[in-house]
């Protein structure tokens, strides 16, 4: 599903380039969850922007869901990312002027997605669809904004610190939503994080330091946010 | 110091506005203050038709463009502090904190009334520059008239302003600052009023549209005005060359093309600004420029050209009131009629150079960095 090899991306910091990423090859396998893992500044956030095609490599090939986005351009990664791709953020990034309910709408909209009530329902808030964000928790801003992501449909969806701005419990919670509905639509996920609690939910496991990966580990068998008790 | 002079010189909007209100105020008050010292007694009958009837023109002129004027620069003014205050709300927060009162902090604000001056002063000046033609056009070599300084004149466009605009910079942000310390530096955003909620089976796309206009009400008026005084200043310049003169013409024509670029481009680069994030999710889902275009300033359009209909009609009812009623009796007036070419040129030129604009600020917003986004 996800196939990088030999990835490399510069960022110019003044006068000098920084390497954030040193020759990067990794595999994700459709319908597998994989969790990257690593400390500040290892270039995991841009990893997730080079394989979700936000941005390009320096170097190197990206092919995702069949495609190689690191050969497109600017407009045909736009609509690669339309038809493939979703996206949870840290800050959950919702519109503040619009109900949880037309925030999902936004992810459904693309991918002429009706359901989009039934996902919310799915994440625990079908009573709070009429709320805005700023009526909702942090847990369940985030539950929207992971609504809003399945809502459209991906193949592929990218979570950057989804629990970063959480507490433990409301992260294992949002976790757990996250897994049951993976498990239910069977899309692929790549979530990048610095909470090694999470490497027992995943399939696979990338662990990054400076650039590089040091090591890939497969699980067995996914374990629920609950189970490994985190 | 909480408002430096370099912050007081970049409220540029209000600048231009005072600039183009004391321009034209200038040069019809001090005519109208020259020939109120005519002896109108010793005037020919034509003469003194036409005498009559630029003294009432100058007054009705100046009431008309001193207050519209005067209106935009006090939106504009809100505005700017508003935006001022938002964009540096944990710093006056830490201020607040450390103990500084909110009138204190609000008396730095005063500083805004630069703008203020420099423009008025640069008006006023160009006003003074220009009055002799002015003078030569309004008086058609039969009210002999001498140019002459007032000084109430510069204390009444140009100082009173200063001081009055400062006071309202300063009460704004008296009225702004007014949130707890803590409200300040964490840049909690006061809790928004929330309009109706569209229905279920709008788009989001459609919903953006509806809703960003709603939202931001001010610059919904900037763009109505930009229309406003694209639609007016420029027929009206076009009817001058008949009414008046050329020179006349050009004025007004450059005023209004002045006021309607900044208040469009303070508008839209606002917007910009605010939707930042709106539209890098937007790209990030997969969105396309153009929906994310539309999203952000497609809700605008119809301001714009209901603002541009409204100046139409409002050119129309001043002219006719000035050739029908107040220059009635002055030989050799001709008569107004509507000019349809005016309107249609103008309106073309109005859909270009808008739909260009937005074109434009659809393609710089599509220059946000989708990184920097995801990594905050």
């Amino acid at each position: 599903m996800i196939f990088a090899e030999n990835v490399t991306k510069s960022y110019a910091n003044g006068r000098t380039q920084t390497q954030v990423l040193k020759g990067v090859s990794l595999e994700v396998k459709k319908g597998e969850l994989a969790v990257v893992l690593g400390a500040s500044g290892s270039g995991k956030s841009t990893l997730l922007s080079v394989l979700s095609g936000l941005e390009t490599p320096d170097s190197g090939r990206v092919v995702a869901d069949g495609e190689e986005i690191s050969a497109m351009s600017e407009g045909e990664r736009t609509k690669f990312r339309r038809r493939a791709v979703g996206f949870v953020f840290q800050q959950y990034f919702l519109l503040p002027h619009l109900t949880a309910e037309k925030n999902v709408k936004l992810g459904a909209d693309l991918a002429k997605n009706g359901s989009y009530g039934e996902i919310l329902a799915a994440v625990g808030l079908g009573e709070k669809r009429k709320k805005y964000p700023s009526e909702l928790s942090g847990g369940e801003q985030q539950r929207v904004s992971i609504a809003r992501a399945v809502a459209k449909n991906p193949k592929i969806l990218f979570l950057d610190e989804p629990t970063g701005a959480l507490d433990e419990e409301t992260g294992r919670s949002v976790i757990d939503y996250l897994l049951k509905l993976q498990r239910e639509r069977g899309f692929t996920a790549v979530m990048v994080t610095h909470n090694e609690n999470l490497s027992e939910t995943a399939d696979r496991v990338i662990r990054m330091n400076s650039g590089k990966i040091i090591a890939v580990n497969q699980n067995g068998r996914k374990k629920s946010a609950y189970e490994i008790g985190w | 110091m909480i408002v430096g002079v370099k912050d007081g010189f970049k409220f540029i909007g209000v600048a231009v506005v005072c600039a183009c209100a004391t321009f034209v105020l200038t040069f019809f008050l001090n005519y109208r203050l020259d020939a109120l010292a005519v002896d109108a007694g010793t005037l020919s009958e034509e003469a003194r038709a036409l005498y009559d009837a630029q003294l009432v023109s100058a007054k009705i002129t100046c009431a008309v463009t001193g207050g519209c004027l005067a209106l935009i620069a006090a939106a504009l003014t809100v505005f700017y502090v508003g935006v001022y205050i938002d964009s540096r709300a944990q710093r006056l927060g830490v201020l607040k904190a450390l103990g500084y009162s909110d009138g204190r902090l609000a008396a730095g604000f005063l500083a805004f009334g630069l703008s203020v001056f420099v423009g008025s002063a640069a008006g006023h000046g160009a006003g003074y520059a220009f009055s002799p033609i002015v003078y030569r056009l309004m008086s058609d070599g039969l009210i002999p008239l001498t140019l002459r300084y007032h000084t109430t004149l510069t204390v009444c466009l140009v100082l009173l302003p200063t001081a009055l605009f400062a006071a309202l910079a300063a009460l704004c942000a008296l009225v702004k600052l007014r949130r707890p310390a803590l409200s300040l530096i964490r840049g909690k955003a006061e809790r928004e009023k929330h309009g109706k909620d569209g229905r279920a089976e709008r788009s989001f796309l459609r919903d953006c549209m509806l809703k960003t206009p709603a939202r931001s009400k001010l610059l919904t008026f900037f763009v109505a005005i930009a229309g406003f005084c694209y639609g007016t200043m420029l027929q009206m310049s076009r009817s001058m060359k008949e009414l008046s003169s050329v020179t006349m013409g050009a004025v007004m024509l450059l005023i209004g093309v002045v006021l309607s670029v900044t208040a469009f481009a303070l508008a839209m680069t606002s917007l910009t600004r605010a939707n930042a994030k709106t539209v890098a999710l937007m790209r990030a889902y997969g969105y396309s420029l153009s929906e994310c275009g539309a999203a952000v300033f497609g809700g605008f359009r119809l301001f714009a050209y209901l603002g541009f209909a409204v100046g139409t009609v409002y050119q129309y009812g001043l002219l006719k009131l000035m050739t029908a009623v107040v220059f009635r009796g002055v030989a050799g007036m001709p008569a107004y009629t509507f000019d349809v070419k005016a309107f249609f040129v103008t309106f073309a030129t109005f859909l270009v150079l808008y739909e260009a604009a937005i074109a434009f600020f659809t393609y710089r917003i599509g220059k946000t960095p989708l990184k920097n986004f995801i990594a905050e």
